[in-house]
């Protein structure tokens, strides 16, 4: 290639580019430019009837002091993240299961993940029915064990409605925490828990001290994971429950899309937007600081 | 290190296997019941099993209209995927001016999950006019950052001595690209296909708010339409369901090694 003079270097930089161009132009169009169009927007009181006229942080000013909703929204999701950590912790049991050495293992894994990938209006329908007030399985068990005298309805009520969608989220991304946790579990040398074993370390004891202090990375890696999974369960929840009853499972996503495409407030949608994102990096840079490595990030080199 | 015995780990495993698998039993059961479904008890085995509501299904709803649609769209996603990401990966393994600022736009779009952009990208496609088309519904998601990276750590695999070789003998960039990394990379390739296909066949949110007719619906909305139009009143939405489901499950069954890595390292790079 010292071949080429000056005009070969330069064909060589345009040539790079152009091989750009393309992925380039759909991250500018659909990533960086909604972002700002995003802030200007949560600036403004605009519809598409009306031309905008800008002013100020009144949309901000309404979210935070005059919006319940908002607020509930955001509680949910809250609660939605926090419950991240029960699924990883059922994961990272079964991993350690599935990780042991016996028959039929890839079986148990391939059973475990298979929720992972479908589609989740579908799994938002199984778990409807599942729910169901009279029919429902998890009514049917707990009637015929005489746990309750009247069937639950899960999904219509104030108290039930959120843990049911959250358990229904558990059990999809299960499988996908257990595979994450599986690739962390067998990236630890055997060496050392077989140098425990002979210094005499109980299995509980090589769990404790070995096991878990190497897996935490991969546990932050999970715990972004599930963090980001409830900030983005848009489907779930609207074919489950459309954040009903009331708004008892209103998330912050599912409250962006109903004021933009039912209400049609875009300029308002577009400050909750502007809440949500910041929100969520934020977040996601405390949980990279808490795991001491850099989970998510990429290694540039 | 066999001491321990086996049984209790086997019977943790059943019992989870068996508390992933019995909610896709369950709607399985009322797909192809005979009986009313809203009957109670709900029987455990179905009674009298037939097939009417897979066959009720393509009254109700233009089932082979959506399966078209989303086959279509994900068509569109995964060629992309495919084409332009190795195109950028690729790009990303030469030395050129203004590889940072590159790298440093590509890191940051991968912290705006699409969620967080769905106004002004509805704006964005009207604009275009290409609300409610094929291409408006894919276009979103043709190129995806983390498949970039994966072709880019999977060409740098590949040794500096063959690129140069292919040089000398007069190939072009592109002639680099298609004739020798892409099939070195046949790993790459794979985890570009199955992560577009599982994300636009599987998306909800952005088909629901480009699309106005109900011919340009997908199949996740056409099952969120079937749902809303007959509530939960006929076997025949669980029929549906299962019928969505099914070729998901046969896909990921014959090509799991690959989702499963496909996932994995998509998420661990992501």
């Amino acid at each position: 290639m010292a071949r080429r003079g000056r005009g070969g270097r330069w064909r060589r930089t345009a040539e790079v580019w152009c091989l750009l161009a393309p992925s380039l132009a759909i991250f500018l169009l659909y990533r960086i430019l909604p972002l700002l169009w995003n802030g200007v927007l949560s600036f403004e009181d605009w519809s598409p009837l009306r031309p905008a006229h800008w002013i100020g942080l009144e949309n901000y000013d309404e979210m935070l002091f005059d919006d319940g909703v908002f607020w509930q929204a955001l509680w949910n999701t809250l609660i939605f993240m926090a419950s991240a950590p029960i699924g990883i912790v059922i994961a990272l049991a079964l991993a350690l299961l599935v990780n042991a050495r016996i028959r039929g293992r890839d079986i148990y894994r391939t059973i475990i993940f298979l929720s992972y990938p479908l589609m989740t209006v579908a799994v938002a329908i199984i778990w409807r029915w599942m729910f169901d007030e009279r029919v429902g399985l998890i009514n049917y068990v707990a009637r015929s064990l005489d746990l309750v005298d009247r069937p639950i309805q899960f999904l219509n009520s104030f108290n039930w409605a959120l843990p049911s969608v959250i358990a229904a989220n558990t059990w999809q991304m299960l499988g996908f925490y257990m595979i994450i946790l599986l690739t962390g579990l067998q990236s630890i040398p055997g060496e050392l828990h077989e140098a425990a074993a002979i210094d005499g370390a109980t299995g509980s004891r090589r769990f404790w001290s070995i096991t878990l202090p190497l897996l935490r990375p991969t546990l932050f890696l999970c715990f972004v994971i599930g963090m980001l999974n409830s900030f983005t369960s848009f489907d779930l929840v609207y074919v489950m429950t459309g954040g009903g009853p009331g708004r008892a499972t209103e998330l912050l996503i599912t409250y962006i899309y109903k004021l933009g495409f039912s209400q049609t407030r875009f300029d308002y949608a577009a400050a909750v937007t502007v809440f949500f994102f910041v929100l969520l990096i934020s977040v996601t840079w405390v949980a990279n600081r808490l795991s001491g490595r850099d989970a998510g990030a990429m290694r540039l080199d | 290190m066999h001491r321990y015995p086996r049984w209790p780990i086997h019977l943790a495993l059943l019992a989870a296997s068996f508390a992933m698998l019995v909610p896709f039993y369950w709607v399985l059961k009322t797909s192809v019941s005979g009986e009313n479904i809203f009957a109670y008890p709900p029987s455990v085995m179905p009674k009298a099993p037939h097939l009417f509501y897979y066959v009720d299904v393509w009254y109700y709803i233009p089932f082979a209209r959506y399966f078209l649609n989303s086959v279509v769209v994900s068509a569109i996603a995964v060629a992309a995927n495919v084409v332009l990401n190795a195109m950028a990966g690729y790009a990303l393994t030469r030395h050129f001016a203004g590889k940072g600022v590159v790298l440093m736009l590509f890191l940051s779009c991968m912290m705006v999950p699409f969620q967080a952009t769905i106004i002004p990208a509805y704006l964005i496609t009207g604009k275009l006019g290409l609300l409610d088309s094929y291409l408006g519904l894919a276009l979103p998601q043709c190129s995806t950052i983390v498949c970039i990276f994966v072709f880019k750590a999977s060409f740098e695999a590949v040794p500096q001595s063959l690129i140069d070789a292919a040089c000398i003998d007069g190939l072009s960039e592109w002639g680099i690209i298609w004739r020798m990394m892409i099939p070195l990379a046949k790993a790459a390739v794979a985890t570009n296909v199955i992560l577009s296909f599982i994300w636009s066949w599987n998306n909800f949110l952005w088909p629901l708010i480009v699309t106005r007719s109900a011919d340009m619906q997908t199949l996740p909305l056409g099952l969120a339409r079937f749902l809303s139009y007959q509530e939960d009143t006929t076997g025949a939405l669980y029929a549906f369901c299962i019928m969505v489901l099914a070729p998901g499950i046969l896909l990921f069954l014959l090509a799991q090694k690959e989702f499963i890595e496909g996932l994995t390292s998509g998420a661990i790079k992501a």
